[in-house]
């Protein structure tokens, strides 16, 4: 097992640096002069934009940035943004924020997916199983964007109204702890529960025909045992894989939850650097996010192998 | 000092139940009706929204309005612009000149540094030397380029310069600034409102003569607030300062300001409705109609001092010659329609080539500025304009609407087929028309860095621009530029202002770009608010602003 660990991360190694080299050359092919975009739509003073250009080792070829970026790396340094602020000290900063939405969303996931998924399957053809697939349905086709949006106005702005000025759910930001993240992790969770609630549901309902099952339930087993112990543990194994591979698109997917709700994290900075052409720190952070996946999938793997008994790794 | 663990925990608690506690006291402050609310609201910062500002704060290197909003802030400026147009001295006592080109500027006594040092008219000289200085990479050095010995600052690329000081400034006295100019330049006291003039204390220069970056993140300012403490650019999410009591000036009428930075000023409305946020000085196009209601007499509109234009490519491509062919498109366009409904009412239609915030405007200047596709039509077939037209813009900033509705205006008007090209940036415009490869027509927008006529003019039209600023059409008259020249030189205002009004009308008959929009300013304020102004520059005035 420890083997099997050290492997799959030495193998991360060449992936990271391929993806940071793809990375890095995407956004190099970009049009637009980044340092000239710092002017906005006036031309910038020439000698300014050279020597900057000098600075940033912008009149290199490809391969050549990319070398002094990777041996930067390889010291520990992530670079400088085009407005000299250390890209490293941004990440930091941000990471924590989208780690802690991230969390959140996945809790709520978890939670909400594998109960609604649970309660439907148990009343699988009763009204309660048909409520709660429409309600996926409709969580699945409305935008982000929309869900974003309408759940600020209600539990931020309205509510508080109701409630006359008391604050409940903040509307914007993160300066209230915890309780800030509620409202956009549910936002960015959303479609992910609604296809939790519909996998768990299969999963379980296979498992549930199954013979085991039946065998469980011939020999007397109590019907909480036979669903928690039998049932839903084989019917966890490709929900882990989904919540899994969830956790680096709840991560890099945030973009537009961040921007609703004002949340500082680094699917904003992502995109406005991309936006800005700021090199270094989309480099940075798409790294970073390769890393969650391998991480993500990493334990997930090993998941597998504490659920399912069948699975080992040498 | 060592705190145990237990007592760490406890002050913590004890933080907590403040917070806990202060949170109360502004809920009740908001709904206006607990007797406590007076004294929690006095203390209460004002909260204005802002975008992330680009850079840190370096006043010769803030050419964005998000820095320029928190500087503005912080330094009080020589000259500020009143709602008459007019230019008043602020830290200035007098600012006078003989002959347009040595100009003596005086201080008002009484100004200090957020630090106690008194204010002198070295300060200028320091700064205004740092920022001309090319080793310092400022990108705002150019507002000096017409102060005698910035070329010794600035040898070019890859030259060194021989010195470290301008020949044209010099301090006579603790007061008394005195500035030379290259050539004669009668609307130099207008740009001396601008963020690149502020001066810099003693305490902002390291050992290398060079403003240091701890200085950059937490500036000693001579302005109306002092900051808390220093900014981490991408890390802080707000800038949170403290009245300067000592300040000369007009005072605020409260004690905290707090800048909130946003991505969406959408999000930024909600925290305004919510009550978590009191002045967004320009709304979402979406929110406008909205806040005509929610707000009232919260809501603010008025001219903004920006232009939008369909511009040519006059230097190389000849099939735009002709000035008919110009007319005919400047005819085609709906500029009411766009400005109503494509922009919901966040622009106005553009009928000159000065905006109507600054002196010098005048109604109707561009008499084909007036849509009349008729005559467009007729103008264009006998003047045998082309059968295709491109049109040019960035994708990025918002404009495919108008642009697209512009193309649809021109294929109806003229009967003629009309596609439209989204570039991936503005930049990319501008390099492919330097490069001389990009023949069609393309958008364009002016921003004003000083709110004087001649700044819509010389840096966008005249022959030397082409080279060095932003005349990218490439337009160039002969008679513009004597009336530039003649305006540059004037003995009085007026006569500046007279001779600059004729250089527009040469524009308004050229037309080396079609003026399409005016920019409008949409802002609002929340109800823990009685007042706020916004002044030509995009900038609160501080002391306007009274809490309700």
């Amino acid at each position: 097992m420890g083997r099997y660990v050290i492997r799959r991360l030495i193998q991360a190694i060449p992936v990271l640096l391929g993806a940071t080299l793809l990375i890095f050359a995407v956004v190099f092919a970009l049009p637009g002069d980044p340092i000239a975009a710092l002017a906005g739509e006036k031309r910038g003073n020439p000698v300014v934009v050279a020597l900057l250009r000098e600075q940033y080792h912008l009149n290199d070829p490809l391969i050549v940035q990319y070398g002094y970026y990777i041996s930067g790396v390889f010291q520990g340094n992530l670079g400088r943004t085009y407005a000299n602020v250390e890209v490293s000290q941004i990440i930091a900063a941000k990471f924590q924020v989208t780690v802690n939405l991230a969390i959140t969303a996945l809790v709520l996931e978890a939670i909400f997916g594998v109960g609604l998924g649970l309660w439907a399957a148990l009343r699988r053809g009763k009204a309660t199983d048909s409520m709660i697939l429409a309600s996926t349905l409709i969580l699945v086709s409305v935008p982000t964007l929309v869900t974003g949006f309408v759940l600020q106005l209600l539990l931020g702005v309205q509510l508080r109204r109701w409630t006359g000025g008391v604050e409940i759910f903040p509307i914007a930001g993160v300066s209230d702890g915890w309780i800030s993240y509620v409202v956009p992790g549910f936002v960015l969770a959303g479609t992910s529960i609604a296809y939790l609630t519909r996998l768990t549901r299969t999963s379980l309902v296979e498992n549930l025909r199954a013979d085991y099952v039946r065998t469980a339930v011939a020999k007397g087993m109590p019907r909480r045992r036979v669903v928690g112990r039998h049932a839903l543990r084989n019917a966890l194994i490709p929900l882990i894989t989904f919540l899994g591979a969830d956790l680096g698109t709840l991560m890099g997917g945030a973009v537009i939850t961040e921007s609703i709700f004002n949340i500082p994290g680094i699917g904003q900075e992502l995109f406005r650097s991309v936006h800005e052409r700021q090199q270094p720190v989309v480099v940075g952070i798409v790294t970073i996010l390769v890393l969650v996946y391998i991480l993500a999938n990493l334990v997930v793997d090993l998941l597998y192998a504490v659920l399912d008994p069948r699975i080992r790794y040498e | 000092m060592r705190v145990t663990k237990g007592a760490q925990i406890i002050a913590g608690t004890a933080l907590l139940a403040l917070a806990v506690a202060a949170c109360g006291g502004g809920g009740g402050g908001s709904t206006g009706s607990s007797p406590g609310a007076t004294t929690g609201a006095s203390d209460a910062p004002v909260r204005m929204e802002i975008g992330e500002p680009q850079k840190l704060f370096y006043p010769s290197d803030t050419t964005e309005t998000e820095g320029a909003e928190v500087l503005a802030a912080l330094f009080s400026p020589l000259v500020s612009y009143n709602e008459n147009k007019e230019v008043v001295n602020e830290v200035a006592q007098s600012i006078e000149t003989e002959d347009n080109k040595v100009w003596t500027i005086k201080l008002k006594p009484g100004y200090t540094w957020h630090n106690g040092e008194k204010l002198i008219a070295q300060n200028y000289v320091d700064a205004w030397n740092f920022a001309s200085n090319q080793e310092n990479v400022q990108s705002a050095s150019y507002f000096f380029g017409r102060i005698a010995g910035y070329a010794d600052l600035n040898p070019g690329e890859g030259k060194t310069p021989s010195t470290k000081e301008m020949s044209g400034l010099k301090a006579v006295d603790d007061l008394t600034l005195e500035v030379t100019l290259s050539k004669p330049f009668s609307q130099f006291p207008v740009m001396l409102g601008y963020t690149a003039f502020y001066p810099l204390p003693k305490a902002a220069f390291g050992p290398d003569g060079k403003v240091t970056e701890e200085f950059a993140a937490k500036p000693i300012g001579q302005g109306q607030f002092s900051i808390d403490k220093p900014y981490g650019k991408g890390t802080d999410q707000t800038i949170d300062l403290t009245r300067y009591d000592a300040f000369a000036g007009a005072k605020p009428k409260f004690s905290k300001l707090q800048f909130k930075i946003y991505t969406s000023t959408e999000t930024a409305y909600n925290d305004l409705r919510g009550g978590e946020l009191d002045i967004i000085d320009q709304l979402a196009a979406s929110s406008i109609s909205s806040a005509k209601s929610d707000l009232g007499e919260r809501y603010i509109e008025q001219p903004d001092a920006g232009i939008g234009y369909i511009g040519f490519p006059l230097k190389y491509n000849k099939e735009y010659e002709n000035v008919k062919v110009r007319e005919a498109i400047a005819m085609a366009i709906d500029r009411k329609t766009i400005a109503e409904k494509v922009f919901s009412g966040t622009r106005a239609p553009a009928d000159d080539f000065i905006n109507p915030a600054i002196a010098g405007y005048k109604q109707g200047a561009c008499t084909v500025c007036i849509f009349d596709p008729a005559k467009a039509k007729e103008v264009y077939t006998a003047a045998n304009g082309p059968k295709k037209l491109e049109l040019g813009y960035n994708a990025d900033g918002g404009h495919k609407e108008w642009i697209e509705a512009v193309a649809i205006n021109l294929r109806a008007s003229l009967g003629i087929e009309v596609t439209v090209k989204p570039f991936e940036k503005f930049q990319a415009i501008l390099d492919e028309l330097d490069a001389k490869k990009y023949t069609g027509m393309f958008r364009m927008g002016w921003a004003i860095d000083y709110p004087s006529p001649e700044n819509y003019l010389t840096p966008i039209f005249s022959t030397e621009a082409a080279k060095t600023g932003s005349n990218y059409a490439g337009y160039s008259s002969k008679e513009f530029d004597d009336l530039l020249v003649k305006g540059d030189t004037a003995e009085t205002p007026e006569a500046g202002l007279e001779a600059y009004r004729q250089a527009a009308d040469v524009l308004n008959k050229e037309l080396p770009y079609v003026p399409v929009y005016f920019y409008k300013i949409n802002a609002g304020y929340s109800e823990h608010l009685k007042s706020v102004k916004i002044n030509l520059l995009n900038q609160v005035e501080w002391e306007s602003v009274e809490k309700a």
